[in-house]
This record gives C-alpha cells, sequence and structure tokens, in this order.
C-alpha cells in the first residue's frame, strides 16, 4: 500500500432531514498510516457524516472521495466499519459469524477462518469461537465486533467508540491492534468521546458541532492554539520577575508561565538557562486538555444525553 | 451473484437447524405417515379363524367350499342350515363370522354378516366372490375376474383429444392443477412468514450496517430470498414425500399409483406459473418485512400476505361457471393470481397460449419491478431499528437516487 496520500476526501458535504441539517458543508481529509479523531457531542453530525463516506445514505450535496475515487463496489471490500450500532447474529456461533462476515468481505472461506481464528487468539476470545454470540459478555462482543470490522485487513477503518464496554487490557490489546494497522498504512477514522484516547492516539482531528466543523487540523496545534502563549516549567530556583512574562502561577512544585504576546517560548527558555542562579529541570509548552477545548468549544458538557441523527 | 449466494446458503444453512423449523417440518409429514398407516395396519389380515359360515336361505346357491381373494388370501367357507347353527359355531369360534342370504336375495334384499368386527376390505372381497361363485357357479375364472371390474373406460377429452383413463388418472387430472395451487398458497404463506421474520432479524440484531458496508442492499435481498425459498422448498419437499408415503399406504393394493398417466403438460406451465409466482410474494415478503418494524408487525403483514396467496381459491366457482368470461381472463394475466387461476381454467378448457404467455411476461416483469422496489426501500429502512416505514418515507426511498 502506498502509505502517502490521501485515503479520504470529504468535500462540502451537506444532508437535511425534513426539517432538519443534519450535517453542513464538511470538508476534510484523512491520509494513509493516520489515526484521525472525529470528535463530537451527541447528535453533532458524526454517524451521518460516516454514513455519507460509506455511501450508505447519499449527501444532498457535497463530494466524497474515497480510496482514490468515488465508492465503488470493489472497495467496499478495503474499508472496515466498527458502527455505533452494535449487534451480530445473536443465534450464530463467534466463528461462523466471522468467518461470514469475511467471506462478505471478500475473503476465501479458508482465509477467513484463518484470520478469524488469529485475530480470535490475539484478542483472547478463541475459547469462545464456538459459543453462540448470544452467549458472550459485552466486553467478548465488542472484541468481536471488532475483529469483523477489520479481519480482511482494510485500507481504510472506520470505528466508532472502539474501547467502549473495555476493561484497560482489553483496550490495549485493541489500541496495539489499531497501531499495527497504522503501521501498514491504514488510514484510521475513530470516533470517540474518550478524550484521552484521542490525545494519545490521533494526528489531526475533526470536531462537528450540530452538523458544522468547528475543529479541523494537527491537534498539538489546536491544543496549543487553546492554551494560550504559556509554558509550564521545574526549576530550582526563584524565578522572580522574568522579562516578557505576564504571569507565574505556582502549581504541582512547578510554575506555569503566562507570556506576553510578544515573547516566544525559546526565548524565555534562553534567558533562564542563562541565569546562574536558576536550573531548569523542565520546559513544557502548555497544551490544553482536549476535553476541555471540547467543552470550550461544543459549550456544554460532553455528559449530555444523545438524539440519534 | 457470489455474495447472494454466500447470503442464501448462510440463511438456509442457520434456519434449516432450527429447532422450529424442524418441529414444524418433520413433525407433519410424521403425523401423514401415521394417519395413512393406521389403516395399512388395521387392514392386515387377523389372526381369528379364516373360517367363514353362511347361511343360504334362498335355496337357490350353489355349495361354495372356499374362496381365494386375489391378494391370495384363501377362507373356507363352511355351510349351515340356520341361524341358529351358524351363531353356535361361531360361539364356539369355529368361524370368525357368517354371511346370512335371505330369501329375497335374488330380488335385491340385502345380505347380513355377523361378527365381533366390521369386515376389513379382504372379507368384504371375500364374501364378493363367494356370492358371485354362489349365484352363477361352474364359470371359467375370466368370467368372475370380468365380471369383478366390467368395465374400465377411457375418456377422450373432444377438443383437445386428450385421453384420460377412468379412476384415480381421471381424478388426478383434474386434481393435479388443485393440488399444486394448494401447494401453491401453502408455500406463499410458508414462506411470507419466514421471510417476514428473517429481514426483521436482520435489522431487529443490528447487524445491518456492518453487512450493508460490505455490499449493495439488492445483493442482500436477493441473498434472503433465495435462501428462504430454498428452505420452503426443503419443507415442501418433505412434505410432499410424506404425503406420498402417507397415501401410498393407505391405498396401497388399491391403485397403481406409479403406473398411473401424469397431466404433464398441466404440470409443465404449472411449474413455469408457479416458481416466479412463489418469487414474487417472497419478495413481497421481504418488502413488508423491510416496511414493518418489528417481528409482530411482520407477522401481521405476512399473514395477510398467506392470506393473499390462498385468496384466489375462493373464487374458484367464478372461474367454473365462466373459464372464458373477462374476469377470469383478467385475473389469469393478473401477477398475483395468475399462478392459480391459471392453472384451475386448465382443467376446464384449454387456455388460449397467448394468455399463458402474457401471464408468464407480466410475472417476470413484476418479479424485476419488485426487486427493484424492495432494494429501494431496504436502503431507507435498515437504519431505521424498531420502527415501521411510513408511506412518506417509503416515497422518498423510491425518489431518491439509486
Amino acid at each position: 500500500m502506498d502509505n502517502s496520500g490521501t485515503a479520504l476526501q470529504v468535500a462540502g458535504i451537506s444532508k437535511t432531514y425534513a426539517s432538519v441539517r443534519a450535517v453542513r458543508d464538511i470538508s476534510f481529509e484523512v491520509g494513509y498510516g493516520e489515526i484521525f479523531g472525529l470528535l463530537g457531542p451527541n447528535g453533532a453530525g458524526k454517524t451521518t457524516t460516516i454514513r455519507m463516506i460509506l455511501d450508505i445514505i447519499r449527501p444532498d450535496s457535497g463530494r466524497v472521495e474515497i480510496l482514490g475515487g468515488p465508492m465503488n463496489q470493489n472497495k467496499k471490500s478495503r474499508i472496515g466499519y466498527l458502527p455505533e450500532e452494535r449487534g451480530l447474529y445473536e443465534d450464530m456461533t463467534l466463528i461462523d459469524t466471522l468467518v461470514y462476515l469475511g467471506q462478505l468481505k471478500g475473503l476465501s472461506r479458508k482465509t477467513a477462518v484463518e484470520r478469524a481464528e488469529a485475530y480470535l487468539r490475539t484478542v483472547e476470545l478463541w475459547e469462545a469461537h464456538d459459543r453462540k454470540i448470544e452467549a458472550l459478555s459485552r466486553g467478548m462482543t465488542q472484541k468481536a465486533q471488532f475483529v469483523a470490522a477489520v479481519m480482511h485487513d482494510p485500507d481504510l477503518i472506520i470505528i466508532d467508540e472502539p474501547f467502549s464496554g473495555l476493561d484497560p487490557i482489553n483496550t490495549r490489546v485493541i489500541k496495539q491492534l489499531l497501531y499495527s494497522m497504522r503501521e501498514r498504512g491504514a488510514a484510521i477514522i475513530m470516533s470517540t468521546h474518550q478524550m484521552h484516547q484521542v490525545e494519545e492516539m490521533c494526528e489531526r482531528i475533526l470536531l462537528i458541532d450540530r452538523g458544522q466543523r468547528v475543529l479541523y487540523g494537527k491537534l498539538d496545534e489546536i491544543r496549543t492554539e487553546f492554551a494560550g502563549n504559556a509554558v509550564e516549567i521545574e526549576l530550582r530556583g526563584d524565578p522572580g520577575q522574568i522579562p516578557g512574562v505576564e504571569r507565574i502561577i505556582s502549581r504541582n512544585g512547578g510554575y506555569r508561565m503566562m507570556l506576553a504576546e510578544e515573547t516566544r517560548p525559546d526565548q524565555l527558555l534562553k534567558s533562564l538557562v542563562e541565569r546562574p542562579d536558576l536550573t531548569v529541570e523542565r520546559f513544557e509548552r502548555v497544551h490544553m486538555a482536549l476535553d476541555e477545548i471540547f467543552v470550550k468549544v461544543v459549550g456544554r458538557a460532553i455528559e449530555t444525553e444523545a438524539q440519534p441523527v | 451473484m457470489k455474495k447472494i449466494w454466500l447470503i442464501a446458503k448462510t440463511t438456509y444453512r442457520h434456519r434449516v437447524r432450527s429447532g422450529s423449523f424442524l418441529m414444524l417440518t418433520f413433525g407433519i409429514p410424521l403425523l401423514m405417515v401415521i394417519a395413512g398407516a393406521i389403516p395399512f395396519f388395521l387392514l392386515r389380515p387377523s389372526d381369528e379363524s379364516p373360517d367363514l359360515g353362511y347361511v343360504d336361505q334362498t335355496g337357490a346357491l350353489a355349495q361354495v367350499e372356499s374362496v381365494t381373494t386375489e391378494d391370495g388370501i384363501s377362507l373356507s367357507m363352511t355351510q349351515f342350515p340356520d341361524r341358529e347353527a351358524a351363531q353356535a359355531a361361531y360361539q364356539r369360534d369355529a368361524i370368525q363370522g357368517y354371511l346370512v342370504v335371505p330369501a329375497g336375495y335374488l330380488e335385491g334384499e340385502n345380505v347380513t354378516y355377523y361378527a365381533k368386527n366390521e369386515p376389513d376390505d379382504s372379507i368384504e372381497i371375500a364374501l364378493e366372490i363367494f356370492l358371485r361363485k354362489a349365484v352363477a357357479p361352474d364359470q371359467p375364472d375370466w368370467v368372475y375376474a370380468r365380471l369383478e371390474d366390467p368395465a374400465s373406460l377411457t375418456y377422450v377429452a373432444s377438443e383437445s383429444g386428450e385421453q384420460v383413463s377412468e379412476g384415480i388418472g381421471l381424478v388426478l387430472r383434474f386434481a393435479a392443477p388443485a393440488i399444486m395451487g394448494i401447494l401453491f398458497g401453502l408455500a406463499v404463506m410458508f414462506t411470507s412468514t419466514q421471510m417476514g421474520s428473517t429481514v426483521v432479524r436482520e435489522k431487529e440484531q443490528r447487524a445491518m450496517e456492518m453487512v450493508i458496508t460490505a455490499l449493495e442492499p439488492f445483493e442482500l435481498v436477493a441473498g434472503k430470498v433465495v435462501g428462504v425459498v430454498l428452505l420452503s422448498f426443503t419443507q415442501l419437499f418433505i412434505w410432499g414425500a410424506g404425503a406420498f408415503i402417507g397415501i401410498y399406504l393407505a391405498v396401497s393394493g388399491q391403485f397403481d399409483l406409479l403406473g398411473l398417466s401424469i397431466p404433464w403438460e398441466t404440470i409443465g406451465w404449472g411449474l413455469l406459473l408457479t416458481i416466479p409466482g412463489y418469487f414474487l410474494f417472497a419478495v413481497i415478503a421481504a418488502g413488508l418485512g423491510v416496511i414493518a418494524g418489528d417481528k409482530q408487525g411482520a407477522q401481521q403483514l405476512a399473514g395477510f400476505l398467506g392470506f393473499a396467496g390462498l385468496f384466489p381459491l375462493w373464487f374458484v366457482g367464478l372461474i367454473i361457471s365462466d373459464p372464458n368470461g373477462l374476469l377470469a381472463v383478467g385475473l389469469t394475466l393478473f401477477p398475483l393470481t395468475a399462478p392459480i387461476f391459471a392453472l384451475f381454467r386448465m382443467t376446464l378448457i384449454e387456455v388460449p397460449l397467448w394468455q399463458l404467455l402474457a401471464a408468464e411476461g407480466l410475472l417476470i416483469g413484476s418479479l424485476v419491478v419488485g426487486v427493484w422496489f424492495v432494494a429501494r426501500i431496504f436502503r431507507a429502512a435498515m437504519l431505521i431499528y424498531g420502527k415501521s416505514l411510513n408511506l412518506v418515507q417509503i416515497w422518498n426511498a423510491l425518489r431518491q437516487a439509486g
């Protein structure tokens, strides 16, 4: 797979249901070898956006280019999707379900059986392979559905809340699988409300609210932008008054320094290092936590109950 | 095509193993076989004394000492001078029963048979042979054989020149379309229920969104329809085999079932019309399953559709009274009633070829439109969980670009 280039290009898509404008003029791109965060409060239009990308519903306007062009039947086999609406065939066995879904995604029966076994062993579900889905716990079903979404090694993976219902160990297993898929060049779009996971895993994000794009870009830049011109420092010695620093807040054994608009962090670092009475032990540009940004931008708590789009 | 077959195979394999299917499929033919086997075993020769007695009150009958039926059952016949003597022998278990031939027998009076049990077929046949021999003794065997079945008629249909032999062959000629019609109706009923629940299940288990990213809605609908149709065929085949064995056991020895002349032309047209007609109903059932929000709704709609499959049978009287009338021709051409109406008319008249071909064409055309229609609304309905589609949503789904 070519790890450079764009796996998905969404240009100005909109969708209206009756009188509700679910999505308005959304544009973004996702590259190969990238984990991209698709964020937004419940009912913001994320699922509608995903469904338009996957050609499950058609946009009223705008364009989606997926894996190098418009969606077609062959490309469906190169896409993996873990939807928000979870469900597998409850009265089928786990292995039969996975083999069936794998074959629908274009795998031969033999390959589907091999892949299903390999993935089930990886996520520690092999012991349950001949159990019916209805007999699996919530966490097991979640892992099974994840396997169903990725077992055909897709080039584009869209996963909605991949960690819900998982304990920390299983979360780590799924995370490692996602990293390995990114390493082999897959483009991954992850929709989640777990902001710490986004901070850890995603390079870029799109935040949607009320169907509109409100934030889009590199996560670091967004976090820095929202933090303002500030640094966090740990040092030995009393910094006292420092030119170019408007305010110093002492916290957790260190200091948060709010810089004047014209002061660059590297200038401050240089001046601190040059002072013989001080030893700099840690110097870090302040990033605002993503959940704070989320609340700030969306303007309401993320726990707000969902209204399905 | 590969995916359609995969879905069909998975649907079939999954449903064919379900407890409800196995119970329904094997329970009914088992009952049929048991129902057929009961008379079969009841008719076996009993272990009672093979001897029979008779009292000749006419004084005109020849003495007959034994009779042998075609099945090789041999019974000795003991003559008694009066009823009291016969009754005494019966009470000693010397005979299993006795026949009293009254004085007015030759003028038409009925004979009376005294025994513990009602005579079975072999006793009845033996008594008839006895009476033929006693009334007309000393005749060669072929005379008795001829008298046993004095005439086998062959009817020749004046219009078509088709020859049909008397007996079960004639019955079959007229019964075959009716049997096919009833089987068609039953198949429609069964399929409607299965189809609706299969589609609703797909929605209820919420796997739809995942599956649909792998294929086109048309492929999913077509796969489900083929799977359920194969399931229905399996069930009908097992029922048919059960019915055949049951009937064979019940009437074995009376008819040569395997030697019957089959009305192939009627059956051929029947298949040509019922198969697309059946698929059409299956597709409509899938559509109703898509529209229904839950299992209960799907079952109600399936019940309605099953009734629609059988309802032409209620109007058979109209065809009999005027098989070439406008209504009969119209309902022969209308896709949902074509299979049954065409079949019944074929038993009465020679249905013009153009009508049969037109009915076939309209059926296939409706089937194509039906699949297109269902695939369209399927796309709209699959993401609406637990709710039925309203007319506006259906209309919007049909208008949306494919």
